[in-house]
């Protein structure tokens, strides 16, 4: 009796491990594969459609570390993109996440009118937006036209020096209210006691927000932060959308870099993009988790 | 024999699949090995057999598409078993991703391709169909279908005739004094000069859109290159856009400053169509394959086109630019070649063509195509004037181009010639390496 039950155990344990086979073959297949496909191509100057290729080494690495201004470009680019856009889309969202965290009616529609971008297709916001920033009929020097501020008027994404600020600024718009509802649920799980005995110690708005709402609310804060990162670095189809294909140098960040690189027959070159670009978004998101933890430590 | 797998075992199988998975990863690009050769040419075009299937046909221009519509219902009229399936992405996804598409699926029985870089890799990558020998060749203008050939092979058949240089309100010019062209640059910055002084916005130019600012720069090179390759030679290394004939194209880049729309590096296609339609604009520095969109914008005057030429009257060698493109082919590897073949002769048969033309207002490089459209009409005389086949697309790297206009751009946005011009050949330098 006892050994048919051990046997019964035993063959479950095993069973067990292969639950997770469908998981692990799409994880290998969709992911893994792809990784390794990207790394033989980045050491070969394929074009993309020929048989011929050469093995050319570690030469695209080189060429992207020492060579290739454009790169650095998109990287420059990148970096203050998702710095402007990490800082401010997350500031906006808890700000409206904290005024809009009572469910009120007032606030339930607020919150869908704040949300109600994220739902557009960034081609949809692309062209929205160009318009928005066009100089001449443009919506933003319209109203400063009609308001009598002429001299704010701005050229806007034809600005090199602005341009990636200006795109940031879409990029806050079209996110800030999925932010806002990330922190509304992270604000929510806060048990209200904890404000009730801050309040009993006399701790004014201020400490109560330092010292119980923004520890509490770090794991949403760390989701809101890892996500924007990662999408600033994928804002590809907005640059395209605001700015043509390939895009304007100014606007050009490392997706839109790599997809250039792609369509000028380069895979070899812009499979080593890839990686370098993978690695970026492994490495930034490593070093905002640490930044995040000790900030709400 | 107990036939369930224990611990071992399924490390082993799993090890075992990632081992394949990397080894398959590792196989190499291209499906075939390094260094292997490029294959035998790609077979003749069958001209002859049943003309049945669906034919997928590829292309960007989504604004004929009911056009296009109307010349496939005619089509399958003619051969009952036969249909056409348009395939159309729009113009800067085409130029990305077409190759790869056409290359790799059942996509684009009949193609097009941009003249330049992607026709270039087309014909690489083997999927054109060699059409020299057919009879379909003498049905277009032989001057105009070169770019379409390679290595003494007719590969496509560039369709469109269209010419690169700016479009003008000739209502403005008449009120600005002026009823011919300039031929000179002091008599282009005068009809400038003109323009402005009777409240126009001489040159709407769509700086900030990277597909056309770039237009402009045909004809600001056409008289002042030294040879008319000069673009290709830039990218080869001959030439450098330090050169003091590039170097007086962004300075009188620079002189056209303040007869742009304000702020005009940040304008967008549509906003600067929608200025010169609406009569505010002398001139729209894109080009002639814009004057159906600019008229159904509401514009009410009529066109003519007008070039700027940069030198003395003397010196010029040409009056305009013109380009040939949407390179019209049959896809090698396509299952329905004799209703592709047939596809295409249809559209090449001038009454078809005519269609076409004056259904979407472009000139055709199809022989004898009657124009009733009287915006082509008013531009026809430039179909015999001496023009220079658009150099903007002699170049071949994406990089290269975006740095050279980039320049023209910077230019125009307040930096310095000299300067812009050594940043662009900078990256020349790079992209070369």
């Amino acid at each position: 009796m006892s050994s048919t039950r051990s046997g019964r155990r035993r063959r479950t344990a095993r069973a067990l491990w292969f639950f997770p086979v469908p998981a692990l073959a799409l994880y290998l297949f969709f992911f893994v594969y792809p990784v390794l496909q990207a790394v033989q191509y980045s050491l070969t100057d394929w074009d993309g459609y020929s048989a011929d290729y050469a093995d050319v080494g570690l030469r695209n690495f080189t060429r992207l570390a020492t060579g290739d201004d454009t790169f650095a470009n998109a990287v420059g680019n990148n970096l203050k993109l998702t710095v402007t856009v990490v800082l401010a889309q997350t500031a906006l969202g808890l700000l409206l996440a904290l005024w809009l965290v009572r469910t009120t009616r007032a606030s339930t529609l607020l919150r869908a009118v704040f949300f109600l971008p994220t739902v557009l297709s960034s081609v949809s916001v692309a062209f929205v937006w160009r318009f928005v920033y066009d100089p001449d009929g443009g919506l933003l020097n319209s109203v400063l036209r009609a308001v009598g501020l002429d001299s704010l008027q701005s050229v806007y994404l034809g600005n090199p020096d602005t341009a990636v600020f200006w795109l940031a600024l879409t990029q806050v718009w079209f996110h800030a209210g999925q932010m806002m509802v990330v922190f509304i649920a992270g604000l929510q799980a806060i048990p209200k006691e904890l404000y009730e005995a801050a309040e009993l110690d006399g701790a004014g708005r201020f400490a109560r927000f330092r010292y119980v709402t923004w520890p509490l609310v770090a794991p949403a804060t760390a989701i809101v932060v890892a996500y924007t990162t990662v999408q600033s670095f994928k804002a590809f189809d907005l640059v395209l959308g605001l700015s043509g294909n390939p895009p304007n140098p100014a606007l050009d960040i490392l997706s839109t870099r790599i997809y250039t690189t792609f369509s000028n027959n380069q895979f070899g070159y812009a499979a080593a993009q890839s990686l370098v670009f993978m690695a970026l978004i492994a490495l930034v998101t490593r070093v905002q988790r640490r930044a995040i933890g000790r900030a709400t430590r | 024999m107990n036939r369930s797998l224990d611990r071992r075992s399924a490390f082993r199988l799993f090890g075992a699949a990632g081992v394949g998975l990397g080894l398959a990863a590792c196989a190499g690009p291209g499906g075939g090995s390094s260094g292997a050769s490029g294959g035998a040419s790609p077979s003749a075009l069958a001209t002859s057999g049943p003309v049945k299937g669906t034919v997928s046909f590829a292309h960007w221009r989504a604004e004929d598409k009911a056009v296009f519509a109307d010349l496939i219902k005619a089509f399958a009229k003619k051969y009952p078993d036969a249909g056409v399936e348009q395939d159309i992405a729009p113009s800067a996804d085409y130029q990305s991703t077409a190759l790869r598409r056409i290359q790799g699926s059942k996509t684009g029985d009949v193609f097009t391709a941009f003249r330049g870089a992607q026709f270039e890799q087309m014909v690489k990558a083997r999927v054109y169909a060699p059409l020299t020998g057919t009879e379909l060749l003498d049905r277009y203008q032989k001057n105009l279908i070169g770019p379409g050939a390679q290595g003494g092979t007719q590969y496509g058949l560039p369709y469109q005739l269209v010419f690169n240089m700016p479009l003008a309100n000739t209502d403005a010019l008449d009120k600005a004094g002026h009823t011919s062209a300039p031929k000179d640059w002091d008599g282009f910055l005068q009809l400038l000069d003109d323009l402005a002084a009777k409240g126009y916005t001489p040159i709407a130019w769509p700086g900030g859109d990277s597909a056309n600012a770039g237009q402009l720069l045909n004809p600001m090179v056409m008289n002042n290159a030294p040879t008319d390759d000069a673009f290709a030679r830039i990218e080869s290394g001959d030439y450098k856009v330090t050169d003091d004939w590039f170097l007086t194209t962004l300075e009188q880049y620079a002189q056209l400053r303040p007869y742009f729309q304000e702020r005009a590096t940040g304008s967008s296609t549509d906003a600067t169509a929608q200025l010169f339609a609406s009569g505010r604009a002398g001139l729209l520095a894109t080009g002639s394959f814009q004057m159906a969109s600019v008229r159904a914008l509401g514009a009410k005057f009529p066109f003519d086109l007008v070039a700027p030429v940069t030198t003395t009257a003397a010196k010029a060698k040409y009056e305009g630019v013109f380009n040939t493109t949407f390179i019209l082919g049959v896809n090698t590897a396509t299952e329905v070649q004799p209703a592709a073949h047939a596809f295409l002769e249809f559209l090449s048969d001038p009454e078809h063509a005519g269609a076409y033309a004056n259904g979407t207002g472009q000139h055709l490089t199809v022989e004898g195509v009657e124009y009733t459209n009287a915006d082509l009409k008013a531009v026809e005389p430039w179909l015999t004037r001496k023009t220079l086949l658009a150099p903007r697309f002699q170049f071949l790297d994406l990089d290269i181009r975006t740095a050279v206009e980039n320049a023209t751009v910077a230019v125009v946005g307040g930096k310095k010639p000299a300067q812009a011009a050594e940043e662009a050949q900078r990256v020349i330098d790079q992209k070369r390496s």
